[in-house]
């Protein structure tokens, strides 16, 4: 779908809110809490395609509000948006699509995000149902941005410092019915799940969306055996862009490593895995890679593509 | 056997677990438990002498009845905190109606480890009248409440924790086989 | 679209229910060839497909009266035909979102729908309800919001949550299903609902649908057939109603089998819903007389060599041991031997 930016709201220096309305007016499609976007963003020498979670209420229908972080070694889209995108403007996106359902057996929800991972959690908070206990790790310079998008409410917590949250014993004590949602970037989303791991916590009550943390990497080469092409992937684009890129369309859709769709077989070379579908066993073989996030620890790798 | 058919395996503990609650309808743990080991607690109901109910204790404790024991599971599990591993063993009614108390305090399959002991003896549910009828051992059961001959099946609600029970002769009436013992 | 209604007939008693000539040529025939074994046979739920059954989300047809009608009756004698457990509250109102916008936007002569904000006003003409309420408040409604919709739609629907890798049956309306009763399934994973379905679990086709299933995207719906025989044009083929009409398959003889024998053919359609992430699934059931089938040619000769083929564990899972005999001596009398196109399409224009 073709949309029109209606609205731009720096929050900070780093952060800015989007609003998006259909190109003609029509009503938007209904999104759930915890859905993205994908949207296309014309760079300078190519589209990127970025993924980003709709803040706004499954009941606007009028308008949806993203908000985005400007990355540091920016990749290319946040950049764009941040500096050139205005009032006015068309992307286009596709669908919502939600890998990070409130999940509706739970008591009470167990929400814990940090930086940008604050996006779905400010949906979330639109349409829960159950009790909720909220608590957001940020760097002190974005703690006004984040601060003025929460409610002040005795279950929403701001941590400025990371070793203020008592994550051992948060964990340790939560009554059965509590469901933990986490979004953040990979370090921090790496710690809150060992931890909860370790304290015993089963996988169906722990959900998680990644955004990611260390995108791009050293460039390698990729041999696609069965359409007999050899694409360079470069250090600011992911395997699967540069697969595009030479023609092929292959299946895809959350592009962050999540949903399985993108599998691929791999025949030859050391994948770098960076995804969270594949099991320990698929990773320890190296015979499939999600080329969606993953790059490779070999100078070269052969896809079964 | 159909895939609604629950398979148990042999009763073991999940070392991922903080905590662990072995319950079971028989007056004796289950084999392979070590009661050792800090972190387990037991219940099994046993008659100590009509009515009388044991002294309290900790973490082995013993009811009067099974339904004793399911009220007080209910309170415990609604203190309990996530990283608890539960643990039913008994007869197959039992052991679902304990997973169904689980699932209600908000525990996930995962977390919940059941097994079948004694003889097969099924609880069947008569889909005509809705009646639930226990201790079932043949494959034909007729139900108190409606008065059908039912075909026990295999398939089985664990939400129900019983089998599906259907007219044997719906299509033609008062043509009943006769019963086998059921084999599990 | 075009909709053309008849008053009700009956699906239950006397059977009254008749296919017109318009009716028979755009049943959704369901062989593509000569036999038959199960498959995944999903494809996009979009417009277009050898029948314009398959044009709108929601097909309606000229039965639409009489069977909103006839599920009316199932529900007044059982209302545990329609159950939804309490966590799927938001897939009820996506669920009424869906099926609203749906069916305004495909026959928008005889449904209407406006909003004002959150305030609805829904108009369904056949049917004679104009109903004000509020999107999210089921206190304005005078049935909760999935029951509501459901009952002026044909066929039957499931709420299925997607959680832990898996699909659980959590919710429903059915009142037209092929033997299967929702009370006893409700709560079970994909893999225990369809136990008791044979042979289909060796060949890993409930795998792959499941995998595929899980990644069923919004605003991307999906759709394949099944079938099953039915002795008399009767929706309620439920197992708690099974004392009413199993006596009805053991009376089909040879000199009634072409007029009480039915084709039920589903067309089962899967959406992902939003607010929710529960899919949708749909289970719209159509039924026809053999006598009515056996108008159109190529299905006559493709339908007696199906059935006179078919694999026996099938045969005997969808319940036509009984009468398999007496099928295949009818339609053989319809089969002069000659070869049928592959594809579904009647390939007459009149009969």
């Amino acid at each position: 779908m073709k949309l029109k930016i209606t609205g731009v709201v720096p929050l900070s220096p780093t952060i800015r809110e989007f609003l998006l309305a259909d190109a003609e007016g029509a009503p938007l499609p209904t999104a759930g809490a915890g859905a993205h976007i994908m949207l296309r963003i014309p760079g300078p020498e190519r589209m990127w395609k970025n993924a980003y979670s709709l803040v706004s209420s499954p009941e606007d229908h009028h308008e949806y509000k993203i908000i985005v972080r400007r990355v540091e070694h920016s990749r290319g889209g946040s950049a764009w948006l941040h500096d050139h995108a205005a009032i006015g403007d068309m992307l286009e996106a596709e669908t919502p699509q939600n890998l990070f359902p409130i999940p509706l057996l739970a008591y009470k929800h167990l929400l814990l995000s940090a930086g940008i991972g604050i996006t779905p959690m400010l949906a979330y908070l639109q349409v829960l149902r159950k009790p909720f206990e909220l608590h957001h790790c940020g760097k002190l310079e974005d703690a006004g941005a984040f601060a003025g998008l929460l409610p002040t409410a005795p279950n929403v917590f701001m941590h400025t410092n990371r070793n203020a949250l008592d994550l051992e014993y948060l964990l340790a004590h939560q009554t059965l019915g509590t469901h933990l949602s986490v979004c953040g970037p990979a370090s921090f989303m790496d710690v809150v799940l060992q931890t909860a791991q370790n304290l015993g916590w089963p996988g169906a009550k722990v959900h998680k969306e990644s955004f990611g943390g260390a995108t791009g990497g050293t460039p390698f080469i990729a041999h696609l055996r069965r359409s007999n092409i050899t694409i360079s992937v470069g250090a600011d684009e992911s395997l699967l862009e540069a697969i595009e890129t030479a023609g092929l369309t292959p299946p895809s859709l959350c592009r962050g490593g999540a949903c399985g769709v993108c599998e691929t077989a791999l025949l030859d070379g050391v994948p770098d895995h960076r995804d969270h579908y594949l099991s320990d066993t698929q990773r320890a073989c190296n015979s499939a890679i999600m080329p969606c996030v993953s790059r490779a620890k070999t100078p070269e790798l052969v896809l079964d593509i | 056997m159909i895939k609604s058919r629950p398979v148990y395996r042999p009763f073991a503990l999940d070392v991922t677990g903080r905590a662990h609650l072995v319950i079971t309808d028989q007056p004796q743990p289950p084999e392979a438990l070590d009661l050792a080991l800090a972190n387990i607690s037991l219940w099994t109901v046993k008659t100590i002498a009509p009515g009388v109910p044991a002294p309290a204790a900790e973490r082995c404790r013993t009811f009067r009845a099974v339904p004793e024991m399911f009220a007080f599971l209910s309170h415990y599990l609604s203190r309990a905190s996530i990283g608890l591993r539960f643990y039913a063993v008994g007869s197959e009614p039992f052991i679902w109606d304990a997973y169904n108390i689980g699932t209600g305090a908000g525990l996930t399959a995962a977390e919940m480890f059941l097994a079948q002991s004694g003889p097969p003896c099924r609880r069947v549910y008569c889909c005509h009248c809705k009646t639930m009828i226990d201790d079932v051992k043949e494959t034909i059961a007729v139900c108190p409440g409606c008065g059908s001959s039912l075909q026990v099946r295999d398939h089985f609600s664990r939400r129900l924790a019983a089998f599906m029970g259907v007219k044997v002769d719906a299509e033609t009436p008062g043509n009943i086989p006769l019963p086998e013992l059921l084999s599990s | 679209m075009n909709l053309i209604l008849k008053p009700a007939e009956t699906y239950r008693g006397d059977y009254s229910v008749r296919n017109s000539d318009a009716a028979i040529l755009r049943f959704p025939f369901p062989f593509p060839e000569d036999s038959y074994m199960y498959s995944v046979n999903i494809e996009p739920h979009v417009p277009g497909g050898p029948s314009v059954a398959y044009d709108a989300a929601f097909d309606l047809d000229e039965h639409y009266i009489g069977e909103c009608a006839d599920r009316a009756i199932t529900l007044a004698d059982d209302p545990m035909r329609c159950i939804v457990m309490p966590h799927l509250i938001d897939a009820e109102w996506d669920t009424l979102e869906l099926l609203m916008e749906s069916l305004a936007k495909d026959y928008p002569e005889q449904f209407v729908l406006t909003k004002d904000g959150a305030v609805w006003h829904w108009v369904n003409h056949p049917l004679g309800i104009d109903q004000k309420f509020t999107f999210g408040d089921a206190t304005t409604l005078p049935y909760p919001p999935f029951e509501f919709i459901t009952r002026q739609v044909q066929g039957d629907f499931t709420l299925q949550d997607q959680r832990d890798n898996n699909l659980f049956v959590e919710g429903g309306m059915v009142t037209a299903q092929a033997d299967w009763s929702l009370n006893f399934d409700a709560g079970m994973s994909f893999m225990e609902w369809h136990a008791p379905v044979p042979l289909a679990h060796q060949s890993g086709v409930f795998e792959r649908a499941l995998a595929y299933l899980l990644r069923l995207q919004y605003g991307k719906p999906v759709r394949r057939l099944n079938w099953t025989l039915t002795a008399n044009p009767r929706l309620d083929t439920s197992p708690e109603n099974y004392p009413i009409w199993g006596p009805e398959k053991a009376a089909i003889t040879p000199e009634n089998v072409g007029e009480r024998l039915c084709l039920r053919v589903e067309l089962q359609t899967l959406t992902r819903l939003p607010r929710s992430n529960a899919i949708l699934f749909g289970i719209r059931g159509y039924l026809i007389r053999l006598e009515e089938l056996t108008r159109v040619k190529k299905w006559s000769r493709r339908m007696h060599r199906l059935i006179r083929d078919l694999h026996p564990d099938i045969a005997t899972y969808k319940g036509m041991s009984g009468y398999r005999q007496t099928i295949i001596d009818y339609l053989g009398s319809f089969d002069d031997g000659a070869p049928t196109s592959s594809g579904t399409a009647s390939e007459q224009t009149s009969l």
